[in-house]
């Protein structure tokens, strides 16, 4: 039974080249890669079959042709969405956790505030989105604005329910050690709340971006959404959907990147402890 | 007989009856507002926990022995009487105390030693100093290996000794248990009972033990205290006469029969069933 061990060695153990080890490991990407080229040869298939108008539908060759077209052009305003969509995120962020202690700590906060909150959650923000351009103008200010009443919400629901949901019993052990209320806070409250902080933070970064997206909508001369809305007054539908292509891009990217900032700062965390097997 | 020396004469352990009085309770009286109106939880507890004992608490559910726990940890305030610990009142937990309550109540998101380690960064104390005794502590308690794993990483009976390693961290003179077996498998426990008999008699430590487990009470304690429920109060106190050290093995001799029938035959005069 004994020789039987080194035949069973992984293969992959044997293989110099690092990206092919990686490549083995990465089932989740590869099936990815693998599913997407098979649709974007049938949707490239198909439209060269139909005969179909790029400007009611392109093809992806079309499109990937209009993302190289002026790349710098394109690259620009995606940073202009990028930046309105981070500093909402931090203002989110920052604002929401603030927030949300107060909620949890004062009574007079949660029956004002978090009710408040929730009926300016319940206006559909692209509602009210013209009247911040209105007073504050088409500039970055504005789309952050949006971008902000849109995230805030789940940041502070998820802060809530996280600070809130402390095991008793965890600050009747932290009593008998005498520790202050900012102890309490630092060592049991918050570590214990950030699984679902990082859950609000997750939804906070999406909505962000939809948010922006919003708000240049609305009235801008910079920004994805206004390339988009831009290229659509035009006919030029290979490039909205270029545009769209590198939202859904940027979406994932800035998703993957609060998660990966979850996994280092909470490696103890229910949600991570197999996972690494899987990827 | 009260004046015995007990068996482990070794260390010169003097019966419980000849040492000062460590945790004195007098009049202790304790009820909740409810919506159904008053909960009378304890009624007139008194009661002295001399130092080095090792006294069990024990009775059905609802019957205040954890509320008893409580207030003495200065968990509750109590609605009548006196808790003094060394003579003198209590206002808020005690010093010098370490408590073990049913759950770990290990924190997620630390190591098994910084776990452990906890209660010194609440009290300011120097951490680096305590690296070394806490390892030790938990090498006596089969953890040294497991120190820098998290919590989710051990078993049940493994977290619970981690508990126990850091409420014993700061070597308290008194420790509090609310049911710390309880949500244990029957081996663990086991286990977990005699690895708790070797430190109370290593350490001399004063430990209030609640259990609703005759046999437990019986095997660990010098003196149990029965109680009853409706008001909770102490019904009878027993002091358990068997030698020390103690044997799993012990639970089916005469004299341990006779303590357990006589504790049953409480319960059965109350109307209280209990396992």
């Amino acid at each position: 039974m004994t020789t039987q061990t080194p035949a069973q060695q992984p293969e992959t153990s044997r293989e110099d080249g690092s990206f092919l080890r990686w490549w083995k490991q990465s089932s989740r990407l590869r099936f990815f890669l693998v599913f997407s080229i098979l649709v974007l040869t049938a949707w490239e298939w198909l439209c060269s079959v139909t005969g179909v108008r790029p400007y009611i539908f392109p093809a992806p060759s079309q499109v990937f042709k209009e993302l190289i077209n002026d790349p710098q052009w394109l690259a620009a305003h995606t940073a202009y969405s990028v930046s309105a969509t981070l500093i909402a995120f931090a203002i989110s962020v920052v604002l929401g956790l603030i927030l949300s202690v107060g909620i949890v700590y004062s009574r007079l906060l949660d029956r004002t505030l978090f009710t408040t909150l929730v009926a300016t959650n319940a206006i559909p923000k692209v509602a009210i989105a013209p009247l911040f351009v209105l007073w504050i103008g088409t500039d970055i200010e504005s789309k952050v604005l949006i971008a902000v009443l849109v995230s805030i919400f789940p940041m502070v629901v998820d802060s809530v329910v996280g600070l809130r949901s402390v095991d008793p019993g965890m600050l009747d052990l932290a009593r008998t050690y005498r520790g202050t209320a900012l102890q309490m806070f630092w060592k049991i409250r918050f570590p214990n709340a950030l699984p679902s902080i990082f859950a609000g933070m997750k939804v906070a970064i999406s909505l962000s971006l939809v948010g922006t997206i919003v708000g240049e909508f609305v009235g801008s001369n910079w920004g994805l959404g206004f390339v988009i809305l831009q290229s659509q007054g035009q006919y030029n539908t290979p490039r909205v959907f270029a545009a769209i292509l590198v939202l859904s891009i940027l979406g994932t990217l800035m998703f993957q990147i609060v998660d990966m900032i979850e996994r280092r700062a909470m490696p103890w965390h229910v949600s991570h402890r197999n996972r690494h097997d899987e990827d | 007989m009260r004046a015995e020396t007990s068996m482990s004469g070794a260390s010169g352990t003097i019966m419980a009856a000849e040492q000062p009085v460590h945790v004195k309770l007098r009049g202790v009286y304790k009820t909740y507002n409810s919506k159904r109106g008053d909960i009378h939880a304890l009624d007139n507890i008194n009661l002295d926990i001399r130092e080095g004992e090792f006294l069990s608490l024990l009775g059905p559910s609802g019957c205040g022995k954890s509320t008893l726990l409580r207030c003495l940890a200065g968990l509750e305030k109590i609605s009548g009487g006196g808790v003094q610990v060394h003579g003198k009142d209590i206002d808020g937990p005690p010093e010098n105390m370490g408590i073990v309550f049913q759950r770990d109540m290990l924190l997620d998101w630390r190591t098994v030693l910084e776990n452990v380690l906890l209660p010194l960064e609440f009290r300011r104390l120097p951490k680096q100093e305590y690296i070394e005794p806490a390892l030790k502590l938990l090498e006596t308690f089969g953890l040294r290996r497991s120190a820098d794993r998290y919590p989710w990483e051990l078993s049940g009976g493994m977290r619970q000794r981690a508990a126990i390693c850091r409420a014993l961290l700061d070597d308290p003179s008194l420790l509090l248990m609310d049911e710390p077996f309880g949500a244990l498998d029957a081996i663990t426990r086991d286990n977990l009972n005699i690895e708790l008999q070797r430190i109370w008699t290593q350490t001399n430590k004063t430990i209030l033990f609640i259990t609703h487990s005759i046999n437990e009470a019986i095997l660990l304690s010098s003196r149990v205290a029965v109680m009853a429920r409706d008001p909770g109060r102490i019904e009878e106190i027993v002091e358990i006469d068997l030698p020390r050290p103690r044997t799993l093995a012990m639970r089916e001799s005469p004299d341990f029969i006779r303590y357990s029938a006589h504790v049953r035959a409480i319960f059965e005069r109350l109307g209280t069933f209990i396992g």
